[in-house]
């Protein structure tokens, strides 16, 4: 029965991911890409990959959403007239479609049990996990301390697309102050609609309090720092839509959201670096503490802290970068 | 019982979908959206208590509260937009 509820949602996905292309309106494209996430994460979800499902949900359908609105505040709402080269890219597209179909032809089926990705090291994941790390989560076992590498370079990953897009949006020398924010002294963000202030504000701590929760629980249940700082950052964002981007700069300047983006990852790197000097490897938790165990957890929260205030500077900064350069 | 419910939480994201896709106005889409949003809550929901992990509601909960915001950055969006083409009419879709 998953299997045909997933089949429906593909289905779903596939045509949505027509219709994003097929939409001629940009602020059509925009919303039906939501959609295309909610159903995305609903996937992920009936495979029982919680962890993939809380990201998706988290950027794709809150925080993307709001960035490419931010984006589309920028330009016009029409797409362009498409390019000259469509045979071209027609045949590109048709060439590495087959690819994949093809590829696909020597992937073990869905659920096998003998397929290389049940039996090679994830076996091994779940062993080792109960024994050396003791926490119910493998897939966190796995990301931050048994590919702790993998995970450090999505940092710095994450870590560079945001100073790119700084250096790309962020400070322009262009324009006067007075010129951004919205004409006539008309106050930014919905203070004036009471519903939704009134509302909003309230949820604001709760949705943090949620994004600590989900930081902290990350080894206990699906989460993490991915998670927790997508969820972080879209209160502060929330706070920034109800009260105008000014008042959410004050309470996070663009100063400190800099240092957050370089010291989450230099958190991360420090912790693997302690590591090294007190005897083991680099990124090996096992020898912080005296009890290989207990490193082992406090190495994961500690690299969890970091990966979250890395995504919380990252994102917010990227909206900050739209919300100056735009008036929204 | 489960089964039965999420049959009719699919159908009606399809029918959502559908209104999201045809438009005709904008206002449709934002509420077809809206609407998908609020099924992808209850699904998860309905699928955490099918599988027995009722563990999994907090993905649920992080889409409700990440939802809201989605409306209000839309609201933001329209209002900044009635700024800068006073008297336009509203964009009507493709």
């Amino acid at each position: 029965m998953t299997v045909v509820f997933s089949m429906f949602l593909l289905t779903l996905l596939l045509i949505t991911a027509i219709a994003v292309v097929h939409a001629g309106n940009l602020f059509v494209a925009v919303m039906l890409s939501g959609i295309f996430s909610l159903l995305l994460a609903l996937n992920f979800f009936l495979l029982d990959a919680a962890d993939v499902a809380l990201t998706e949900a988290a950027v794709g359908a809150g925080i993307s959403t709001v960035l490419f609105l931010g984006a589309l505040s920028l330009t016009t709402d029409r797409e362009k007239s498409p390019s000259p080269h469509r045979l071209l890219s027609l045949a590109i597209v048709a060439v590495t479609t087959l690819a994949v179909i093809m590829g696909t032809l020597d992937k073990p089926s869905f659920g096998d049990p003998e397929a290389p990705v049940q039996v090679h090291v994830a076996p091994w994941y779940l062993e080792t996990t109960r024994e050396a790390i003791q926490i119910p989560n493998v897939v966190t076992a796995v990301l931050s301390s048994f590919r702790g590498y993998d995970t450090l370079g999505e940092v710095f990953v994450v870590f560079t697309a945001g100073i790119g897009v700084l250096f790309l949006i962020g400070r322009h020398s262009g324009t006067k102050p007075q010129d951004i924010g919205p004409p006539h002294g008309e106050p930014s963000g919905l203070r004036h609609y009471l519903i939704p202030r009134l509302i909003g504000r309230m949820l604001v701590p709760f949705i943090m309090l949620f994004g600590l929760y989900v930081q902290f629980h990350g080894e206990y249940g699906p989460g993490g720092g991915f998670q927790a700082g997508a969820i972080i950052a879209a209160s502060i964002i929330l706070y920034a839509l109800l009260e105008g981007e000014k008042r959410a700069l004050q309470v996070l300047p663009r100063s400190v959201l800099v240092g957050m983006i370089s010291g989450g990852a230099l958190l991360y790197s420090a912790v693997g670096v302690a590591g090294m000097l007190m005897g083991g490897n680099f990124l090996d938790y096992s020898v912080l503490l005296d009890d290989p165990v207990k490193g082992q957890q406090i190495g994961i929260i500690l690299i969890e802290a970091g990966v979250g205030i890395t995504v919380t500077g990252v994102l917010l900064s990227i909206f900050h970068a739209f919300a100056a350069r735009g008036r929204f | 019982m489960f089964y039965a419910v999420t049959i009719a939480l699919l159908a009606t994201m399809a029918l959502a979908l559908a209104r999201a896709i045809m438009g005709p106005t904008v206002y449709d889409r934002v509420l077809a959206v809206n609407m998908i949003g609020t099924k992808t809550v209850l699904l998860m929901s309905v699928i955490s208590f099918l599988f027995g992990r009722p563990d999994f509601l907090d993905l649920a909960l992080v889409y409700a509260l990440i939802n809201f915001i989605g409306v209000l950055a839309v609201l933001e969006f329209f209002r900044v937009r009635a700024y800068d083409r006073s008297g336009d009419s509203e964009a009507d879709g493709s």
